[in-house]
């Protein structure tokens, strides 16, 4: 029956669109999380027709079937948890319009985040949301997972650059939600579905809003001796509202990690610097930016550095966005977390997480969106040390139900995935959890449609799932 | 329950107490719904309560309206039936407000003009001008998505709502999103209740983000003897490094209803003018008003002109209430609410100026720069045209609006209840996403207990 499916998928999309070899297949079984799950077969869809027919064949065979752009979710949404197809949008990568003159861009899921903005640079536009993955990961991810990235902060998520979508249904009919114009007379259907992790329907099409490029932009690094300083410097610059594009903070630990590959010129014997960028006119960033100086030198900041160049201020981000891979050299695996606090909350959560570190014994590192509260602790492990990662396991409870006990969410933009859906109890009532399995099967009535994420599936109430055991993943025959 | 009975009276006063249940007649036309009055109105003090009524109602197979200040009862399609009005006016408390963090929660019943004077105390705004503002409650704004001219620099309520608590048709409290700025954490039903007229669950508090209260304003105005200037220069604007936060297009017709006393004599009558607000530090506001003049000389202005705070503070309000001077001016008119990219609006509105000239109907429009424009087709005269004449002028609309070219969607926002014969006449015909919409109504509200046939094809 199943060699049936694949020679049935061949028919319909041609044998170069089909891969079931197991090698091949070992390359889909993971995300940019800790999970891993062996689909039975990816499909290379061209067009939402494709989709919609491979969907009408899942449906046949009764398989379960899900979406994929470039695997670099973090919450395990694009895994296939329960085998089944996985639908990789990788040759729908074109971008269909660029219209300039009403700022927004018509594009196939499988398009690359950053190549719509590199796309666009010409006319003086970006595509707002740059998860730190932009490099790689796809739109149809994005509008997926509801990324985000440092400049969410002034510029919102996805879910507010979109206006529009091509969706297909777990029935195989395709329908369109919205278009161009700011909004849609009726439910808002797009609302619901951007952030849905792939739950409600495949994804085919995306209008998206483009953003006019600031007149100015000014990126200031603040270097301190003490973390209390760093976390405090933030919240003074929320209370005084000065509202910069993006505020990021690395500790010392990562920043050393960071240096020594990506050479930023971070000073590597502080305990964390801020990166802070404000943009606008330039008279809004001039005082912006003495404003911020002035809040970071009173709250004992070392030493408050302005990028100079274009290449000093890129080199800066760099170090920022590739943080996370600059962890791969430390460390053979590391564990990420998304929690959002109120942002008054940071410094004693800070504390929290290092008391945390101390009392597991584990090496955390923090690099996050501190103006808007989204921590990404890293807590690093050695996936062979199955007692050390109890002990991630049991650490990364702890941080997640500190967030939500101050108030927080358990994820400000990596998503629940099959990593956090267990937790959604800590956050929701049966009741809300009730409400939200029947919105999906409103859309995804048998379940087929990327099961096993996101609302728990009751079987470790209140458990981050534990990832994968050491070296006994199968491969499928 | 056209009457309501006893055994039902007595049931919902033990669930409110006595005092909160009344079917006085008053308070039963305060809340008519295209022409309906429900049978009684419950004032519930909390969420608890408002899950029994709506159980109970669901039970008894009666409707239920939530209600707050009353003043866009009139938007949507007619309800097939409508037995209780919810008054939520007695939840009107702000539940959290740390203005360090920036985020808020409050009950559905608070009053938006309340609510900012309290954020004015700490130097914080919402960015909700909107009408009726003396009046209307957080609940009926967000369940009306009601319009904004800040939408352009601020976004609309799905864009500064953090999360929800309601109450489902099933009597079930639910809650979606949180109270932090950021979050992806489950699915965001709260959005699809922004706009959804009280169909899918009954509000019971709305979390949103504030925004800090800009050190200086400047207003301006530039006038233009055509459409096709005053939204030259609009693009002009939009794609300069200016920020505005609010830019408005007002046709001759709103120019003479939003401008008063001295400004409103020294306008043409055939004058479209352009109104630009800009917020931030002082010398932001200056830098705008220098270049925003400097761009209306070659965009071919009349004129260009800042305006007094007073003057600004005048013509602000005007452009608010915008909807709510159109019904003053005429309550037989129709007024659409039309969502469209810029670059579609010299040509939609050309559109519809040569249907209103045709159909001999004056015509206002106010378009904004964020994608939202209101067009209303007046009657000239005292006498009004017959429900089936404006019938066919609001089909003629939605045929315009529907060609796909024009990439828009409308709704009739406000018409005479006696021309809703179909949910198409406010909704337009039905649209393949309708069928979705109508799975999302059966998941939260199963026996269609809430505001029944108010919603798009008659949801």
């Amino acid at each position: 029956m199943q060699t049936q499916l694949i020679r049935d998928l061949e028919a319909l999309l041609g044998p170069q669109a089909v891969l079931s070899a197991p090698e091949d297949l070992m390359l889909y079984e993971y995300d940019g999380s800790v999970e891993l799950g062996a689909p039975r077969c990816i499909v290379f869809p061209k067009s939402a027709r494709d989709v919609s027919e491979i969907v009408r064949l899942a449906n046949r065979y009764e398989s379960p079937i899900l979406g994929r752009g470039a695997g670099t979710g973090l919450s395990g949404g694009a895994i296939a948890r329960s085998g089944g197809i996985v639908v990789a949008f990788s040759r729908m990568n074109r971008i269909l319009e660029v219209d300039a003159a009403n700022l927004r861009a018509v594009v196939q899921p499988g398009v690359v985040n950053l190549d719509l903005s590199r796309a666009v640079e010409h006319l003086g536009l970006y595509f707002a949301p740059d998860p730190s993955s932009q490099k790689s990961c796809t739109i149809g991810g994005n509008v997926s997972e509801n990324s985000g990235g440092p400049h969410t902060l002034a510029y919102g998520v996805t879910a507010n650059h979109v206006t529009g979508l091509e969706i297909v249904l777990p029935d195989g009919e395709i329908v369109r939600i919205g278009g161009k114009s700011i909004e849609n007379s009726g439910y808002d259907l797009a609302g619901l579905l951007i952030g849905s992790e792939g739950t409600l329907a495949l994804v085919t099409e995306i209008t998206v809003r483009l953003m006019r490029k600031p007149e100015a932009v000014k990126t200031l690094l603040a270097v301190y001796d003490t973390l209390d300083d760093t976390t405090e410097s933030v919240v003074e610059i929320t209370v005084r509202a000065i509202t910069p594009a993006a505020c990021e903070m690395l500790d010392g630990f990562t920043l050393r990690a960071v240096e020594d590959y990506v050479h930023a010129g971070f000073p590597k014997d502080c305990a964390a610097v801020l990166l802070i960028e404000v943009e606008g006119l330039k008279e809004a960033v001039e005082a912006q930016a003495a404003e911020i100086t002035e809040v970071c030198r009173q709250h004992r900041a070392r030493e408050v550095r302005i990028a100079r160049t274009d290449q000093e201020r890129n080199l800066l981000w760099r170090g920022r966005k590739e943080a996370f891979g600059a962890m791969g050299r430390i460390s053979p695996m590391y564990y990420v977390q998304d929690g959002v606090i109120p942002r008054t909350r940071l410094p004693e959560t800070l504390r929290r997480i290092e008391e945390i570190s101390r009392r597991y014994d584990l090496q955390i590192g923090n690099i996050f969106h501190a103006g808007d509260g989204n921590l990404h602790p890293l807590i690093l492990f050695d996936e062979r040390n199955r007692e050390q990662f109890a002990r991630v396991v049991a650490a990364g409870g702890e941080i997640m139900r500190h967030c939500v006990e101050v108030g927080g969410a358990l994820t400000g933009e990596h998503g629940i995935g099959m990593e956090k859906n267990e937790l959604m109890p800590l956050i929701f009532t049966p009741d809300d959890l009730a409400l939200m399995a029947r919105v999906r099967d409103a859309f995804n009535p048998a379940g087929r449609l990327n099961p096993g994420k996101v609302l728990p599936m009751g079987k470790a109430c209140g458990e981050i799932r534990v990832p994968r055991p050491p070296a006994t993943a199968t491969i499928p025959t | 329950m056209n009457r309501p009975t006893q055994t039902s009276l007595i049931r919902l006063e033990e669930i409110t107490g006595g005092a909160y249940v009344s079917a006085e007649a008053a308070g039963l036309e305060a809340r008519e719904v295209c022409g309906m009055r429900p049978a009684v109105v419950v004032s519930p003090a909390d969420a608890p309560q408002i899950a029994e009524i709506v159980r109970f109602a669901a039970a008894e197979k009666l409707a239920v309206i939530p209600t707050g200040g009353c003043t866009k009862l009139s938007i949507g399609s007619c309800p097939a039936r409508y037995d209780i009005a919810l008054d939520l006016s007695r939840m009107n408390r702000v539940l959290a407000y740390d203005p360090h963090d920036l985020t808020l929660g409050v009950e559905p019943g608070a009053r938006i003009e309340d609510l900012l004077r309290t954020l004015a105390e700490q130097k914080q705004f919402l960015p909700l001008a909107v009408p009726f503002l003396d009046h209307a409650t957080i609940g009926g704004i967000v369940a009306a998505n009601s319009s904004s001219p800040l939408r352009h620099a601020y976004g609309a309520v799905r864009d500064f709502c953090l999360g929800m608590e309601f109450v489902t048709g099933e009597g079930a409290p639910a809650k979606s999103g949180g109270r932090v700025v950021k979050n992806v954490t489950g699915y965001d039903l709260h959005k699809l209740l922004i706009g959804s007229l009280g169909t899918l669950g009954v509000i019971t508090r709305v979390n949103f983000r504030t925004f800090p209260m800009p050190q200086a304003q400047g207003t301006f105005v530039a006038t233009f003897s055509s459409a096709e200037a005053a939204f030259d220069f609009c693009r002009t604007v939009s794609h300069s490094v200016l920020t505005p936060q609010m830019m408005e297009v007002a046709n001759p017709g709103t120019a003479a209803l939003i401008f008063s006393g001295e400004f409103s004599a020294r306008l043409e009558p055939r004058t479209w003018s352009v109104i630009i607000s800009t917020a931030g530090l002082p010398a932001v506001v200056q830098r705008h008003e220098i270049e925003l003049g400097r761009m209306a000389g070659p965009a071919e202005a009349d004129e260009f002109l800042p305006l007094s705070d007073a003057e600004a503070d005048s013509v602000l309000a005007q452009i608010r209430e915008f909807p709510r001077l159109m019904i003053e001016r005429a309550p037989t008119g129709l007024i659409f609410r039309i969502s469209a990219v810029s670059g579609m609006l010299p040509m939609l509105l050309g559109k519809l100026r040569v249907l209103a000239a045709q159909r001999e109907l004056d015509f206002v429009s106010l378009g904004r720069a964020s994608g939202i424009f209101y067009v209303s087709f007046l009657p000239q005269t005292e006498v009004s045209p017959s429900p089936e004449f404006l019938g066919r002028v609001i089909g003629e609309v939605f045929r315009i609006c529907g060609q796909p070219e024009t990439q828009s969607s409308a709704m009739l926002e406000w018409c005479p209840a006696e021309l809703k014969t179909s949910p198409e006449i406010v909704w337009g015909p039905a649209r393949p996403d309708f069928e979705l919409m109508r799975r999302v109504k059966r998941s939260f509200d199963p026996q269609n207990v809430l505001a029944p046939g108010r919603f798009a094809g008659g949801m």
